[in-house]
């Protein structure tokens, strides 16, 4: 990973950065470029992010407010296939059933994260955390409390 | 077209070699994640998707920063470090920024000579650091991009480990960031401190990074 750029009079002779007036600009031609890359690259972590914490978001709010009616058909719904599987393995039962008889808090919801393809959304009763599949948001893990440094504790996860 | 290439080989030569393995990073990269994707639950991404992602953003950006530290360093030391003996060093009394006469500056310079060179005041004052100027500013611009990036990256992994994700000051702060710089830095440090050493005692024929094969050890700045 190493190079350096050849000095003296091989830098002249072979036209290389700061070897003439001419290769001075192109230089800074050449590394503005490079500044406008690095602004891309690190913008386009931040793009679309307001978008994509409403749909977050709504995902959140309609699990949260069919787990509160006991809506256990919509719930189940709007897990993802991961955490679905694992709830069915561990509970010996279908997913209605384990959901209705584990009372999951429940609540407004308020504060929303989103990073890459995973969201954490944070109800009145809760903590959710959501993962983004292709046909949308669905909730990875629900039923969370915090352990400290360690991992949510949660109820219902992958 | 032929006289091109010849002129510019170093450019077009290290400017195709870059090109190609950032293709081969990108699709390598793209393997990797999704191998990841697959073990965590998460959605695959095209090609396309993961040239725009945080996770490609960071891989590149995280090299980037530690090259341009290595240049701008590499530039700034040698004004002040000699070597004796190795031909990537100046000669032992002329440490420092050197006389005018030397750098063709004021009176010594020549019709030849760069506008700004030839300017006087702020003008020459910049472009006798402009090299190593820029070379700090991309080595800057890449480590913010490198923490920009790596914060949405390891933001992502920290949800699906269900745990909650990190400022951009914590990210700055955290292990993850300096583990990915300092094991970049070390490498760049160790390559061209060992350069500087092994060409006092050995040779590549034809090399300008080389001293001409049969120059004795101690001589100091002069390419072959």
């Amino acid at each position: 990973m190493y190079w350096r750029p050849v000095k003296g009079r091989a830098a002249a002779a072979a036209g290389l950065p700061g070897s003439g007036r001419g290769n001075y600009r192109g230089m800074l031609r050449k590394t503005l470029a490079t500044a406008c890359g690095l602004v891309v690259l690190s913008g386009a972590a931040a793009c679309g992010t307001g978008q994509r914490e409403s749909g977050a978001s709504a995902v959140a709010e309609a699990f949260s407010s069919a787990i509160e009616r006991g809506d256990a058909d919509a719930a189940c719904a709007a897990l993802a296939p991961e955490t679905l599987e694992a709830m069915v393995a561990s509970e010996g039962e279908p997913c209605e059933a384990s959901l209705t008889s584990q009372e999951l808090p429940s609540g407004a919801v308020g504060d929303v994260a989103v990073w890459g393809d995973r969201a954490q959304v944070r109800t009145e009763g809760d903590v959710l955390f959501l993962v983004e599949l292709e046909e949308g948001w669905k909730v990875a893990a629900a039923g969370c409390s915090p352990q400290g440094d360690l991992p949510y504790r949660c109820e219902v996860s992958g | 077209m032929k006289r091109f290439l010849r002129d510019n080989g170093l450019s077009v030569g290290f400017g195709a070699m870059f090109l190609a393995a950032l293709v081969g990073q990108a699709f390598a990269g793209q393997a990797d994640f999704n191998e990841r994707q697959l073990a965590q639950g998460g959605e695959r991404l095209s090609l396309l998707q993961y040239l725009t992602s945080s996770d490609f953003a960071v891989n590149v950006a995280e090299n980037w920063q530690s090259e341009y530290l290595q240049f701008f360093l590499y530039v700034f030391a040698t004004v002040w470090l000699v070597q004796r003996g190795s031909p990537e060093s100046k000669p032992m009394d002329e440490i420092g920024t050197e006389s005018d006469e030397k750098q063709q500056l004021g009176r010594y310079s020549t019709e030849d000579s760069p506008a700004w060179a030839r300017a006087g005041g702020w003008r020459t004052a910049v472009f006798s650091r402009s090299l190593g100027l820029v070379m700090a500013v991309v080595f800057v611009l890449s480590w913010f991009a490198q923490s920009v990036s790596g914060l949405s990256v390891y933001n992502a992994e920290q949800l699906a480990e269900l745990q909650d994700p990190v400022s951009w000051a914590g990210y700055v702060g955290s292990a993850e960031f300096w583990n990915r710089t300092l094991q970049n830095w070390q490498s760049e440090f160790l390559a061209v401190g060992s350069l500087a050493v092994l060409s006092v005692y050995l040779r590549q024929r034809g090399s300008p990074e080389s001293k001409p094969v049969g120059t004795s050890h101690a001589t100091t700045e002069k390419s072959g």
